[in-house]
C-alpha cells in the first residue's frame, strides 16, 4: 500500500517535505494505525501519537487524504492511494504528524470546563433527572482529539482568539448541565466578536468528528441561549 | 534545541478536501464581497433609470454591451447563491436542517440552484 | 466583565436586515418578473411614491448595515495587523455611509 507522509524534523529540516512509503499490509490489519505502526519497522524516525487504538483517547488525530480523522478507527478498505497523511491543519507542527496542542487546551480551559455550583453540597449527590441528563448527550462524549478545530477555517485564521468548535462544544456541555449555576457568566464570556462569533456555521467540524458529535449545533444552541437571555 | 516559534503549520488549502457545506459557505462569502462591490454600480444604474425618459433609456443602453451583460450574469449568480445560502443559514438558526445529512443536501441544493439561476440569466440576457 | 465588541448585536443585525431584504427582493423582483412596469413613468411612479419609496429607503439602509457586518467579518478573519484593519474598516464604513446617504437623497428627491 502506497503512502505519502508529511515529514518534519526540527533539528534537521528547515521546511517540511512529503516522503513516499510502500507498506506491506499484514493479514489482520484493518485500520490505518495498524499499517502506520508497520511503517515504523521500515523507518523508525516516523513520529506520530497513538495510545488506545480504539478511538477513545484522541491521540492519533491527523489529516488523512485531506480530511481530519483518527488513524486507529479509519479503515484501510476504501482509502485512496497513495494515502496522504499530514498533521492536522492550523496547529504548529512539533515533528512529523505530531502537533502542538497547547493553544487548543488553553481554549478548553478558558471555558471553565468544570461544574460551578457553590450551593452547600447535598448529603449524597446533586440530583439530576434522566431528562436533564439527556441534555448532555452529544456533548459529554467529546474526546478532545482536535479534529474539528483543526478543520475549521475560522479557527485557522484566528487560532489565538476564536475558541474553536471543541472548546465551544464543551462550553455548551456545562451550560446545558442542570447542576451548573454559572450559566450567565459562561454566556457573557462567550458573547464576544472573536471567542464565539467567528463561527460561520461552515460545519466542517461536524463533518469530521470521529465520535459523530455536532459542534456546529452546540454553537447554534449557545447563540440561541445568548439571544434568549438577552431579550 | 529547536525554536518553538519556528514550527510550521500545515495550511495548504489545495491539499485539504472540503465538504460540500464548506464550498457553499465559501461561495456565500465570495458572493457577498462581489455584491458589496457591485452594489454601488447597480445603484448608479438604478438611479439613472429613475431620471425621466432619457435616464431610463440611457440605463437600458448601459446594459447592451456584451461585457456588461456577462458581468450581470455573475451578479445574478452572486445574488442567487448569497440569498439561497443565506436562507439556508436562517433556517439552521431556528433549528431546521442542522443535522449533517440534511445540511449536506441543502448545501448541494444551494450550490446547484445558484448555478442554474445563472444559466437562466444567460438565456434571458443573450 | 462585558467584552467590548458583543458579537450578538452584529449577528442579530445581520440576520434581521437579511430577512427584510429577502422579503423586499422577493416581492419586487417577483413583481418585475410577473408584471413588469410598462414604461419609465410606471417604473418611477412605483418606486418613487408612498410605501414603496419608504420600503426602498429601508432596503438600502438595511443593505449598508448588512454589508458592514459581513465585510467586518471578512476583515476580522483575514486582516490581522490592527492598524491596517482599523484603517480598512474606517474606509469601508465611510464608503457605506456615503452610499446610504446618496441613496436616501436620490429617493427623497423623486
Amino acid at each position: 500500500m502506497r503512502f505519502s507522509i508529511y515529514r518534519f524534523n526540527p533539528e534537521r529540516d528547515s521546511r517540511p517535505t512529503m516522503q513516499n512509503f510502500e507498506a506491506v499490509v499484514g493479514p489482520h490489519d484493518r485500520m490505518l494505525l495498524d499499517v502506520l505502526l508497520r511503517l515504523r519497522e521500515q523507518d523508525d524516525s516516523l513520529t506520530f501519537r497513538k495510545s488506545c487504538r480504539e478511538g477513545i483517547c484522541g491521540s492519533d488525530a491527523m489529516n488523512i487524504n485531506g480530511r481530519n480523522g483518527l488513524a486507529c478507527i479509519t479503515p484501510l478498505a476504501g482509502l485512496k492511494e497513495p494515502v496522504a497523511l499530514r498533521p492536522m491543519p492550523g496547529f504548529p507542527v512539533i515533528r512529523d504528524l505530531i502537533v502542538d496542542m497547547t493553544q487548543f487546551f488553553n481554549h478548553y480551559h478558558a471555558v471553565r470546563p468544570y461544574l460551578v455550583n457553590h450551593e452547600p453540597p447535598p448529603e449524597r449527590e446533586r440530583r439530576q433527572s434522566p431528562a436533564e441528563r439527556a441534555k448532555l448527550d452529544g456533548l459529554y462524549e467529546c474526546i478532545l482529539c482536535g479534529a474539528c478545530t483543526g478543520f475549521c477555517p475560522s479557527w485557522w485564521w484566528n487560532p489565538d482568539r476564536f475558541l474553536g468548535p471543541a472548546a465551544l462544544l464543551q462550553a455548551m456541555r456545562f451550560i446545558a448541565d442542570s447542576r451548573d449555576r454559572a450559566t450567565a457568566v459562561r454566556l457573557e464570556f462567550l458573547d464576544d466578536a472573536y471567542r464565539l462569533y467567528r463561527c460561520r456555521t461552515i460545519m466542517n467540524c461536524t463533518e469530521v468528528c470521529p465520535k459523530g458529535l455536532s459542534p456546529s449545533r452546540a454553537i447554534e444552541h449557545i447563540r440561541q441561549r445568548i439571544v434568549k437571555e438577552g431579550l | 534545541m529547536a525554536n518553538p516559534s519556528r514550527r510550521p503549520r500545515f495550511l495548504d488549502v489545495t491539499r485539504i478536501r472540503f465538504p460540500v457545506g464548506a464550498i457553499c459557505s465559501f461561495g456565500h462569502r465570495v458572493s457577498g464581497v462581489a455584491l458589496a462591490i457591485a452594489s454601488p454600480l447597480l445603484a448608479v444604474l438604478f438611479t439613472r433609470s429613475l431620471q425621466g425618459a432619457e435616464g431610463y433609456a440611457e440605463a437600458a443602453n448601459w446594459l447592451t454591451p456584451l461585457p456588461v451583460r456577462a458581468a450581470l450574469v455573475l451578479v445574478v449568480w452572486a445574488l442567487a447563491h448569497h440569498l439561497l445560502a443565506g436562507v439556508r443559514h436562517l433556517l439552521m438558526d431556528v433549528g431546521f436542517g442542522s443535522a449533517l445529512g440534511t445540511a449536506r443536501a441543502s448545501a448541494w441544493l444551494v450550490n446547484l440552484a445558484g448555478v442554474a439561476i445563472a444559466a437562466l440569466a444567460v438565456g434571458a440576457l443573450r | 466583565m462585558r467584552a467590548v465588541a458583543s458579537g450578538t448585536r452584529a449577528w442579530l443585525l445581520q440576520r434581521l436586515t437579511a430577512v427584510y431584504m429577502l422579503v423586499f427582493l422577493v416581492l419586487t423582483l417577483g413583481r418585475c418578473a410577473v408584471d413588469p412596469p410598462a414604461s419609465h413613468e410606471a417604473w418611477r411612479n412605483w418606486i418613487g411614491t408612498g410605501g414603496m419609496r419608504v420600503a426602498t429607503v429601508l432596503f438600502f439602509v438595511g443593505l449598508v448595515l448588512h454589508a458592514w457586518v459581513g465585510l467586518r467579518d471578512v476583515a476580522m478573519d483575514y486582516v490581522h495587523p490592527l492598524a491596517l484593519r482599523v484603517a480598512l474598516l474606517a474606509l469601508v464604513g465611510a464608503g457605506l455611509a456615503a452610499f446610504a446617504a446618496w441613496m436616501i437623497l436620490v429617493l427623497a428627491g423623486l
